[in-house]
């Protein structure tokens, strides 16, 4: 949990997934009723010009992201705003990781801002902000 | 060049969505976080909004003249959290067009930056949940 001693410019501890699965992308594309074939058919990436690899669904890059966060925070009840830009896709079998640092700090209020981001096997794919509460 | 800046305050059936324990499992799973049958993962506020707007993804690209080869894609997505969410709870939701800006970049050229809320409570509460702003872009030909 996120105490009281946070310092702006300090840095989060990285969230890191070695290697995107494509097979979860499968159990996605149903959950999210999303018929788009790039996320399961590697045939039509081919064919797009995308590669032999799967697209991963924003929504999952979204909650690694968000799982970043709250991990630093302390838990999901610690999250105030997340704030998300999508920059790139993410493809089955990159190097997924998280980054963030923290910018601001507010005592009074009893939030910290973060600078948060994620890259893709190095390439951009998710940039934002997030505010998170501070322990009591 | 059509303007969409009319449909600002446009609004979405909306109504109740109901989180699966199921589903929210499922998704922690294909996440490849730990599943948790009594928390919610936050980062299923995308589905319980597109949810609890009540429309499909076909049904904005309609209102937007666009078509799922058009190239359309996200633009930001916004979470502000005032509660957690949890699976098998029923959820009020509010859904409407907050503005549709017509923009034009060098590299992009000429789109249109689609954003709306979705504000989302506890059934019966007035207490809110999550708010969920999102901006979606669509590219446009000269003299779409």
């Amino acid at each position: 949990m996120v105490t009281r001693e946070i310092q702006v410019g300090q840095q989060l501890e990285p969230f890191v997934i070695d290697s995107v699965d494509p097979e979860p992308m499968k159990t996605m594309a149903a959950i999210l009723q999303d018929p788009n074939p790039i996320h399961f058919d590697t045939n039509v990436t081919r064919e797009l010009g995308l590669g032999d690899h799967p697209v991963n669904q924003g929504p999952t890059n979204l909650t690694w992201l968000t799982e970043f966060v709250q991990r630093f925070a302390g838990g999901p009840d610690r999250l105030v705003t997340l704030k998300v830009r999508f920059l790139g896709n993410v493809l089955g079998g990159d190097r997924f990781e998280c980054t963030g640092t923290v910018t601001a700090v507010d005592h009074d209020a009893g939030v910290a801002e973060l600078e948060v981001g994620a890259t893709s096997d190095g390439r951009p794919a998710l940039g934002g902000t997030a505010v998170i509460k501070l322990a009591d | 060049m059509s303007d969409y800046g009319h449909l600002a305050g446009h609004r979405f059936p909306g109504g109740t969505y109901t989180l699966p324990p199921w589903l929210s499992w499922l998704w922690a799973d294909a996440c490849k976080l730990e599943p948790d049958w009594r928390t919610a993962h936050q980062g299923l506020a995308y589905l319980v909004a597109l949810r609890g707007a009540g429309v499909s993804i076909q049904d904005i690209f309609d209102l937007m003249d666009a078509t799922a080869d058009s190239g359309v894609v996200f633009g930001e997505f916004q979470v502000d959290y005032h509660g957690v969410l949890r699976p098998g709870t029923t959820y009020d939701c509010e859904a409407e067009v907050v503005e549709v800006e017509r923009k034009s970049g060098r590299r992009a050229g000429v789109f249109d930056k689609l954003t709306f809320q979705v504000k989302v409570r506890e059934e019966g509460s007035d207490d809110m949940t999550i708010v969920c702003t999102n901006s979606w872009i669509f590219p446009r030909a000269e003299g779409e």
